[in-house]
């Protein structure tokens, strides 16, 4: 029929504007360099599941809008089959639209649809009114359009029940409602709402773990990542993928710290790079100058991004294309430096470790004697203050039976040069501890350091060496498990959670289990738990003393003390120098204290103990 | 501009230093080595000289095998091509100063930078003595290089804050103050490049040296913390008592 | 015979040259001084007070300015003339720069930075450190006289030197040289005007942290530096607070210093703050907790209330 025809035209042209628009994204995906991993399919099947089918991340931080989005998208779920059928009928290919199931189906869809109009109505008037932040300065007229077509699409379904068959009206309500799902046909493809094909691969192909970053192999000359053609597969995906929704902006510390550094915008310059087909052109010709080292490695981004980006591999990579070139800050350019003379990030000698390890009495490790391998890290070798923290850690474990020892010789873990881009220091301190670690024929190995643990954990996987690292805190969580708890005796404490050790670890209960053991009263701050503020170490800025804006650690210190808590509980050495430096700056009389030193000396008084004879003794 | 960086081998600094039986030096058997800092700085000198006017790096260096290790690094920092003067027991500057000498000699270079001392033996010499040993001028603790009209218009720092400009023809000889630039790390791409590079090996010609080491040892008081008690004014004139005689850095 | 090459600039004799005077006096061996430059009578005079033989005024107009050329020129033939056992000198920036020639020219062994002397005669031994301090080393030097050594500053006291009897013969001598064979052509020296302050050249000194608790008590800390003729720094919060201008702080980035002297007033040591000056030479630490880690760093340190301490310690240096 004459209406038949047209409906195949107009079908065949949509079709083909999405094709070609689709085509071209895919285009430039598979030609960059294979970067897809399906490693863990079982973990990847069930975060699929959550987050895709349960919408488990947009809801989690923004509920109302989360929800509101939940609807839009289940209700685009359910009207799969009802869409399906229309164009089967519309094309002349089979009218289904009167069968029993059918029918009953679409009864069903009427709740959906209700909850479609709500939610997308809901959307629009945040976006046009409320205008919140995140998503950005100026009202996307797209986004407007596409919810009213949304909007629309309910209302003529909704219409098309009411409506009797076959009359002027329902006919042109029925083709109201086709043209508008051809529209979006051809909008989707050139605007973020191509989330609705490419989010659920990009988070099945998302990396399970937080933050992977692949070794460079030196042996075919890698260097990271330099111009727009060395992007990988999963990069250029994540550039098209982006829904802009900002939530990775808005939990980014630089960005909440007035840098320039926003994660959303490099992803979008990405893609506006890549679809002008600016193939040779730099990286950090792309972004705005500096961002790239304003970064802390946090993960907030990543890790908040409800359509599986991954910013960490993208900002790590692009920082080694420059540090290939000589391009670091020149402060990084200092601690590059003290990492390949002096094997640690301050460039001292290691006489200072030994003269630590003597007064604390510690042992070399033996695996014939020692159950745990302690590994201090370079703050633990240097940092007088978190030397404090061990001691409190050696005599927690003393005083439970668990035996341990340390490496005659530390270097490094490698984790500054890591983050920072530095990929042939990284392996070279990598390849040296390794070794060391087998040689010593080690098995557990526990640290006080979320880094080390990160590092050791998990990129040093990637070496093919695998042992069981584990934090301190979830090992004193773990051997006192048995033991009475405290009474709160009052004082509030706040609690800091790590960036490398809630976030990438994913540790938020064991030092919460132990704050509550031993009788802390918690005041949580805001960004707790997997998305706390980051203190503003990691990625080498714990070294950049001249920082833009506003002093990331010194926010991160406001929000700890608006707890009223007049003692911040640490858990890795890092935060511990960075918030201190803030409270100094600040000239506050916050206290601080870490997590093992908490624990430590309240057990000590519970058990009436004094510290056991034979070294662990307080003071230089 | 064909410039010469001479550097040497030191043991690492934190290499723990423990005499030797003979007690005439350390003992360094598996010792971990390094480029000497001080030659660090004039390497990095060499290579923004390069960057600004153009021409090559050439980096030298006397002492046994394991020397390489130093000369890859300079060349992975940037330095173009290396001359290894392979020698395994060089005593003393008159001795390296020799065998550098002979390794320059055919080469026309129109500077030699030093350190201006290594970090082990800190005698000071080898850069003045090879600037003898060439026949060319030369100028000591050098904080800045220009070249100007066919020769050369160096800073020398002196005592106290003062400095001094020099002009001196070229080719010159020069050793280089320590701490006057930001050394650049070595990148990846140097890394790769440098194991394409070409490293000469060169004969070292024979030479008396000119002193031994009887004995080397330990010196009685090591660094430790000297806390001083008593009511402020008594430690205050202690402290400063200490400072002049003891520390000797007032007087 | 020693002969002592005595240095001197802007009309004044260098201080280190009376150090080496009482170097070659302890070895009991006879004495010369030699004095190179142009119209250096009267100096020549001043040295001439010192219990040695005579006193050599080697004097030519072109050594009224400092050239290596020159001075080797000059000093190789007066050895030549005088042919002492040993050449003594102050290792001062000078020396560095001419004797190593000198001793190249004549083919003799040079012994640096030395402390003390051993011995006598053939078996001479001369100490000096090695590896950055941390050992030390008696040293012979080999082949025949003359043997070229120099004294680190400050090793030997110049208020040791004896003083003679009577005044030593000033003797003058024409140094022999041919001007044209000098190649270096040195301007006049200059202090560099203090547009900003660099911190990685001070030879002295005084560091302020949290202790100082205010901005109007910095002038408690500012005399200290005033008396020493230190320049003043500080630890990050008293930067941030605006108390002192950003160019003062030692930190882990920027600035590292490596002063002569270091006196850390009321700063805790954290470790950004450590690594910036740890290789300060001597290190004074003051502050009121015992358990700073800046005593782990110190030479010397006063467990103490700075307010109470650095005015004593002024009034010490005065007094």
């Amino acid at each position: 029929m004459f209406e038949t025809l047209i409906f195949w035209g107009l079908c065949l042209l949509f079709a083909g504007i999405f094709v070609a628009q689709v085509g071209r994204r895919v285009w430039l995906v598979a030609r960059a360099p294979n970067t897809f991993s399906l490693d863990d399919l079982p973990f990847r099947v069930r975060r699929f599941l959550r987050e895709v089918i349960l919408q488990s991340k947009t809801i989690a931080e923004r509920p109302a809008a989360g929800l509101a989005h939940a609807f839009v998208f289940w209700g685009f779920l359910a009207f799969a089959l009802y869409t399906s059928t229309e164009f089967l009928y519309g094309l002349g290919l089979a009218d289904v639209r009167h069968a029993p199931f059918v029918r009953a189906y679409v009864l069903l869809l009427v709740p959906f649809a209700i909850a479609v109009l709500v939610g997308i109505l809901y959307l629009m008037v945040r976006r046009a009114v409320f205008r919140p932040v995140a998503l950005g300065p100026t009202v996307s007229i797209e986004s407007i359009v596409i919810a009213v077509f949304i909007a629309a699409l309910m209302v003529t379904f909704l219409l098309g029940l009411r409506l009797e068959e076959g009359t002027l009206g329902s006919r042109v309500n029925w083709w109201a409602h086709m043209l508008m799902i051809l529209a979006f046909l051809a909008l989707i493809p050139a605007s973020k709402h191509l989330h609705l094909v490419l989010a659920p691969v990009t988070v099945f192909l998302k990396s399970p773990v937080l933050g992977t970053v692949p070794n460079l192999d030196f042996e075919r000359e890698e260097v990271g990542l330099e111009a727009l053609k060395d992007l990988g597969s999963k990069q250029v995906l994540d550039a098209f993928t982006c829904v802009e929704c900002g939530r990775c902006q808005v939990n980014c510390p630089a960005w909440e710290s007035d840098k320039a550094l926003n994660p959303k915008t490099l992803i979008l310059q990405n893609q506006r790079a890549l679809l002008d087909g600016q193939t040779d052109r730099r990286l950090v010709e792309v972004y705005d100058a500096g961002v790239l080292w304003q970064c802390t490695t946090c993960g907030a981004c990543e890790n908040q991004c409800p359509v599986g980006i991954e910013h960490l591999p993208l900002i790590i990579g692009a920082r080694r294309g420059l540090v290939s070139n000589g391009e670091a800050p020149d402060y990084l350019g200092n601690v590059f430096n003290h990492l390949e003379r002096r094997g640690n990030i301050w460039g001292l000698t290691y006489e200072q470790r030994q003269k630590f390890v003597e007064s604390a009495g510690l042992e070399t490790f033996d695996p014939a004697k020692h159950e745990y391998l302690v590994w201090l890290g370079c703050a633990g070798a240097f940092e007088a203050d978190f030397q404090k923290a061990l001691r409190s850690l050696f005599e927690i474990l003393q005083a439970r039976g668990v035996t341990f020892g340390v490496l005659a010789k530390e270097r490094c873990t490698g984790d500054t040069a890591k983050r920072a881009g530095n990929e042939y220091v990284f392996q070279e301190l990598a390849a040296q501890n390794i070794d060391e670690f087998r040689a010593s024929r080690v098995t557990k190995i526990v640290t006080s350091c979320p880094h080390c643990l990160k590092t050791i954990g998990d990129d040093y996987r990637r070496f093919g060496f695998e042992v069981d690292v584990v934090h301190s805190s979830v090992l004193v969580a773990q051997i006192t498990r048995g033991l009475e708890s405290h009474a709160a005796d009052g004082t509030p404490v706040t609690f800091h959670d790590p960036c490398y050790l809630g976030r990438y670890a994913g540790h938020v209960d064991e030092p919460r289990e132990l704050l509550g053991r031993f009788g802390g009263s918690l005041r949580e701050p805001e960004r707790n738990r997997t998305n706390p503020f980051c203190c503003g170490a990691g990625g080498g800025l714990l070294f950049e003393e001249k920082e833009e804006g506003t002093r990331i650690s010194d926010v991160r210190f406001r929000q700890l003390q608006a707890t009223g808590a007049g003692t911040v509980v640490t858990a890795c050495p890092f935060c511990s120098i960075m918030l201190k430096g803030s409270q100094a700056s600040a000239q506050a009389e916050t206290e601080f204290v870490d997590l093992m030193t908490f624990v430590n000396g309240r057990l000590q008084r519970a058990t009436g103990s004094s510290p056991p004879p034979g070294g662990a003794s307080p003071g230089p | 501009m064909k410039i010469a960086v001479c550097v040497k081998q030191v043991v690492s600094r934190e290499w723990q230093l423990r005499v030797a039986d003979s007690k005439t030096w350390i003992r360094d058997q598996d010792a971990s080595y390094e480029l000497n800092e001080p030659d660090a700085y004039a390497l990095e000198e060499a290579l923004r000289l390069k960057e600004q006017h153009g021409g090559e790096v050439i980096v030298c260096s006397a002492g046994p095998a394991r020397v390489s290790q130093v000369i890859r690094e300079a060349l992975a920092r940037g330095a173009d091509r290396a001359l290894h003067v392979e020698d395994d027991a060089l005593a003393d500057a008159s001795v390296t100063a020799t065998a550098l000498a002979a390794a320059l000699a055919g080469e026309q270079c129109d500077l030699v930078l030093t350190g201006l001392q290594s970090d082990d033996a800190g005698f000071g010499q080898t850069g003045v003595v090879l600037a003898e040993k060439l026949g060319l001028p030369h100028g000591t603790i050098i904080m800045d290089v220009q070249l100007a009209d066919g020769g050369l218009r160096v800073k020398r720092e002196l005592e106290g804050g003062w400095f001094q400009w020099i002009a001196m023809p070229l080719p010159a000889v020069l050793t280089i103050q320590s701490g006057i630039n930001q050394l650049r790390y070595a990148t990846l791409k140097g890394i790769m490049a440098a194991k394409k590079k070409e490293v000469k090996k060169v004969a070292a010609p024979a030479q008396e040296r000119k002193h031994e080491i009887v004995s080397l040892y330990f010196p009685e008081k090591s660094k430790t913390t000297r806390l001083i008690d008593g009511t402020p004014a008594d430690a205050a004139k202690e402290l400063v008592r200490l400072l002049k005689e003891e520390a000797r850095v007032i007087s | 015979m020693i002969l002592v090459i005595a240095e001197h600039s802007d009309g004044k004799l260098n201080r280190a040259s009376w150090e080496a005077v009482a170097a070659a006096q302890q070895t009991g061996d006879p004495v010369t001084i030699a004095l190179p430059g142009a119209n250096v009578t009267g100096l020549a005079a001043e040295l001439a007070a010192a219990q040695v033989e005579e006193v050599i005024a080697l004097q030519h107009e072109v050594l009224g300015t400092y050239t290596a050329d020159g001075y080797v020129l000059a000093l190789e033939a007066l050895l030549a003339a005088e042919g002492p056992s040993h050449v003594f000198l102050a290792h001062t920036y000078q020396t560095r720069d001419m004797a190593p020639t000198l001793a190249a020219r004549l083919d003799r062994a040079l012994l640096t930075d030395c402390v003390g002397v051993k011995g006598e005669g053939d078996g001479r031994l001369f100490v000096r450190p090695m590896f950055q301090g941390k050992l030390y080393a008696d040293v012979r030097p080999l082949g025949p006289g003359p043997h070229v050594v120099t004294f680190q500053i400050g090793a030997y006291r110049a208020d040791a030197v004896v003083k003679g009897a009577a005044a030593a013969a000033v003797r003058q001598v024409a140094a022999e040289l041919d001007p044209a064979a000098i190649r270096q052509k040195p301007e006049a020296p200059f202090k560099e005007a203090k547009q900003a302050v660099d911190l990685s050249q001070a030879e002295r000194i005084v560091s302020v942290g949290r202790g100082i608790k205010g901005q109007e008590h910095l002038a408690v800390a500012e005399k200290l530096a005033g008396i020493l003729g230190a320049e003043m720094a500080a630890s990050r919060p008293i930067c941030d607070a605006g108390w002192l201008p950003m160019d003062r702080q030692i930190g882990s980035s920027g600035q590292t210093v490596a002063p002569k002297l270091y006196v850390a007033l009321g700063i805790s040591g954290a470790i950004q703050h450590l690594v910036g000056m740890k290789g300060s030479n001597v290190i004074v630490a003051i502050n009121k907790d015992p358990d700073a880690p800046i005593f782990e760093v110190a030479d010397y340190g006063i467990v103490g209330d700075l307010f109470e301490v650095v005015p004593a310690i002024v009034e010490a240096l005065n007094g």
